[in-house]
């Protein structure tokens, strides 16, 4: 790509000359912005930028310990509860996240007669979110097994879980964790939805500062830079694992 | 429990509904227009362009849909349905962008040279030889982008936009029956869903089989 006939192709040059453009222009405008009503907030805004992706780790934890059962069921269960854990799941999928969101942050109080707090129907609905979607991809990665791993195994004197255990996880989990971490990147970007139930996550901290100080233009700055780099990174990990990966939404 | 409030509230539903019916379809227009567009540019040979593309589709996959909607809506100052729909158009169109790409690099270079020494021009071959091909490896991504378009519209609630979701909110607000709204409106919701991947899987067929 680089050297063509031993001379530098010259849109590499433009790319870079663009790049470099680019650079110092997001310096200039890093500089010309008044900096000093948002500063003292520094510590509030890093601590709620921890807090999303606190949400998002726990809910990502919690979410696999769902969809491990559901995902099971799903490949291997019985015709009627396979057919209920396929309902559940298409059901959360088809469904906005943000109504999920509202669902159990107003509707299951008004269900069950005691009141959720905002932090754990936050925990709750990104849990449910993330064991729909989940279950999907520990199911492709059942499936991405192929049979005769299994026939072996069974040929081999294996019992049928520890078939499973010793044989078909460690593969599956091997073939799916590219997809385990980039569903957590769009669970991270799903966390700035909490802000509507009132958790001070990061999106819902860069708005209370912005109705206190008001400072809209270097605020948006830190908002799109906190989602852009945490995202960011996650991606990096992925391509790390399989470059050729497609993270998709 | 009182299923009669949604009979009550029957306009606000279903003008909610209308509108996220409205936002989906134009969303989903546009979001395949810029998409598929960016995606070609992403499949060019052009290093400098496949880098653009490629700034394009990064930016955009790492923000939050509602950052950007937030962003049209208050910094630049959009009013709020046009603010909307650009914010969802912006966001499905980096996915879209992929789709496109790898649909394009799954064609092989020898399907086209094979084309044009049959004596096909190349306009031809785009049309006869690539795009059906691209196109049958594009529709099963594609349906779940169109379904993802469709659960992000609720999003638009966030600002304003009267759509179903904002209405079941203001059911839930003046009468307490937000459960029955929230039923009514995941099962619409479902339904659009519903009729989209039914859609998708025709379309699909009829590729298949010609």
């Amino acid at each position: 790509m680089h050297a063509v006939n031993g001379t530098l192709n010259p849109q590499v040059w433009i790319w870079r000359v663009l790049v470099a453009v680019a650079l110092v222009l997001a310096a200039w405008l890093v500089a010309s912005l008044d900096w000093s009503r948002v500063a003292p907030s520094w510590q509030f805004l890093l601590l709620a930028l921890g807090r999303s992706w606190w949400l998002a780790i726990i809910a990502m934890t919690l979410g696999i310990a769902a969809a491990m059962p559901l995902a099971l069921l799903r490949v291997y269960g019985p015709p009627w509860p396979r057919r209920a854990a396929t309902l559940l799941i298409e059901a959360v999928r088809a469904t906005p996240e943000l109504m999920i969101i509202f669902w159990v942050y107003f509707t299951l109080p008004v269900v069950t007669g005691s009141q959720v707090s905002a932090w754990n129907a936050a925990l709750g609905s990104l849990s449910v979110i993330a064991a729909a979607y989940l279950a999907e991809v520990l199911r492709a990665g059942l499936f991405s097994v192929p049979a005769a791993q299994r026939e072996a195994a069974r040929a081999l004197g294996l019992k049928p879980v520890a078939v499973f255990r010793l044989v078909v996880l460690p593969q599956a989990l091997r073939n799916m964790l590219p997809a385990l971490i980039a569903q957590l990147v769009s669970l991270f970007k799903t966390t700035s939805l909490v802000y509507a139930i009132g958790v001070m996550d990061f999106f819902r901290a860069v708005s209370v500062t912005n109705n206190a100080v008001y400072a809209p233009y270097p605020l948006y700055l830190v908002l799109a830079a906190g989602y852009f780099v945490s995202c960011w990174t996650i991606t990096q990990v992925v391509r790390r694992f399989d470059p050729a990966y497609q993270l998709l939404d | 429990m009182d299923w009669a409030i949604l009979w009550q509230y029957r306009a606000a539903l279903a003008g909610g509904f209308a509108i996220t019916l409205a936002v989906s379809a134009l969303a989903i227009l546009g979001a395949t227009l810029l998409g598929v567009l960016v995606g070609c540019l992403r499949a060019s040979h052009s290093y400098l362009l496949q880098r653009l593309t490629a700034s394009y589709t990064e930016l955009l996959r790492n923000l939050p849909l509602i950052v950007k909607l937030f962003f049209l809506y208050f910094v630049i100052g959009l009013p709020a349905l046009p603010a909307a729909l650009a914010a969802l158009v912006l966001h499905q169109s980096a996915y879209i962008a992929d789709v496109t790409a790898a649909g394009l690099r799954s064609v092989g270079r020898g399907q086209f040279d094979a084309g044009l020494s049959l004596g096909l021009k190349r306009w031809q071959v785009y049309r006869r030889v690539i795009l059906p091909q691209v196109v049958r490896v594009m529709l099963p991504p594609m349906t779940s982008q169109y379904v993802s378009v469709i659960k992000n519209t609720s999003v638009v609630a966030l600002i304003g936009v009267a759509d179903l979701t904002f209405q079941t909110q203001q059911i839930n607000v003046e009468t307490f029956r937000g459960f029955e709204a929230a039923t009514a409106a995941t099962l619409l919701y479902m339904l659009v869903a519903g009729a989209v991947i039914a859609a998708m899987t025709r379309l699909q067929r009829r590729q298949v089989m010609r």
